[in-house]
């Protein structure tokens, strides 16, 4: 008996994609178990995307409903990792479009006063550069300097250079040809590039 | 190689996508181009930091509050087999009651002619055979009583009827005897025959 339709076999054992078709056929100790494995990931994926730790977890909530209601539209034999993010994907870019609506996002200005602000900090000997202020600032600034980037690149961005998907995933999870995930991954990190460079400048110097 | 050419490749480079041949022209374009060799490091230090943000955890009540949420978002699945216990007795209930109703048909219609006509006989345990009008010089609509004035008695029987013939049949059928048998088209009438004709056998 294979492994996802014998009742005996430790949940723990089984594969991602065992596990999901258990939850489709209604096994109720499948799906926390889903859960429990992707949490984080899903939390920091929309988390970075959004830079909102708050609506990550409201976000994050909703990923896995849907997972759980939509859980016979699951297809046997594609990875269960990917679908999860095509619907993290799918609801971090209706959250950023939301935003963009509402006008309720970062702005440029905001940035570039957080670059200014941190970058001195960063370049000052004194205060020793890993200090615990500094890293936050550090972070903050990288966090806000992705939000910054354009949707449909920063989703890329993100998937790869934080989640570390590989291209061939998130052109499945995106529903976009490899090609372009390479293009927009190579926009994405320009702009962040140049969107950093004060900070990297401050940092490089002496 | 150009300075424009060796930027093409950092993504590349920085996924270790590239191959031998490109990595050892890039490299050695980095010792002699500094503005080069800056802005790749420039390029690795920004996804150092990306690489190096702290991940965000998982809320520690997400699990509760997921399941919580698939709990009320799919009532339909809990209440599932709650509903085969119900549906299915029902449906069967149903089923029972109409072919109860179907095979008790036949005792319902004597009852009501039983009723007009206290003394008659029950059934004639015989065939019965309706016979056709014949036409024998008046016409036949002038003989045939209109149904808007039949009593209510009446339309009752024989609502249900196969045959419109208020007048024309005056047999009781035994139930039982009706419930076995069956209707079939009688021979074809030539002539001076009007309206429907059939034998019912037993």
């Amino acid at each position: 008996m294979a492994p996802e339709r014998d009742p005996a076999t430790p949940i723990l054992s089984l594969s991602d994609e065992d596990l999901m078709a258990r939850v489709a056929e209604e096994d109720e100790r499948a799906f926390p178990e889903l859960v429990r494995r992707y949490q984080g990931r899903v939390t920091n994926l929309v988390s970075r995307v959004l830079n909102d730790r708050e609506c990550a977890d409201d976000l994050a909530q909703e990923v896995f409903v849907r997972v759980f209601v939509h859980r016979r539209n699951y297809r046997r034999g594609s990875k269960f990792s990917t679908w999860l993010f095509t619907i993290a994907a799918n609801l971090a870019k209706n959250e950023i479009r939301r935003r963009v609506r509402r006008r309720n996002w970062f702005s440029l200005d905001a940035l570039q006063e957080m670059l200014q602000d941190s970058a001195p900090q960063l370049a000052d000997p004194t205060e020793g550069r890993e200090s615990r202020m500094e890293r936050e600032q550090l972070r903050d600034a990288v966090g806000r300097a992705i939000t910054a980037v354009p949707e449909k690149y920063r989703l890329s961005l993100v998937l790869r250079d934080i989640e570390g998907l590989s291209y061939e995933e998130i052109a499945q999870a995106l529903g976009i040809p490899g090609g372009t995930v390479r293009s927009r991954i190579n926009r994405a990190r320009s702009m962040l590039k140049r969107k950093l460079q004060p900070l990297l400048r401050q940092e490089g110097s002496p | 190689m150009k300075c424009a050419q060796v930027r093409e490749l950092f993504g590349a480079y920085w996924d270790d996508e590239i191959t031998q041949a490109e990595r050892e022209s890039l490299e050695s374009h980095f010792s002699t181009c500094a503005a080069c060799r800056e802005e790749y490091e420039q390029y690795s230090r920004t996804l150092e930091l990306l690489g190096s943000l702290p991940r965000e955890e998982a809320s520690p009540d997400l699990l509760e509050r997921v399941l919580a949420r698939t709990r009320r978002a799919t009532p339909a699945t809990d209440r599932l087999p709650v509903r085969g216990i119900v549906w299915k007795p029902l449906t069967a209930a149903a089923a029972v009651v109409v072919l109860a109703m179907a095979t008790l048909s036949p005792w319902l219609r004597p009852v009501a002619l039983r009723t007009e006509q206290p003394g008659a006989p029950i059934a004639k345990r015989e065939p019965v055979r309706i016979e056709p009008r014949t036409v024998t010089g008046a016409p036949h609509v002038a003989t045939r009583p209109a149904r808007a004035g039949a009593d209510a008695g009446t339309a009752v029987a024989v609502a249900d009827s196969l045959f419109d013939h208020n007048e024309d049949i005056d047999f009781i059928l035994d139930p039982g005897t009706v419930r076995r048998g069956h209707v079939r088209p009688g021979p074809p009438r030539t002539t001076n025959v009007q309206g429907e004709h059939a034998v019912i056998t037993f």
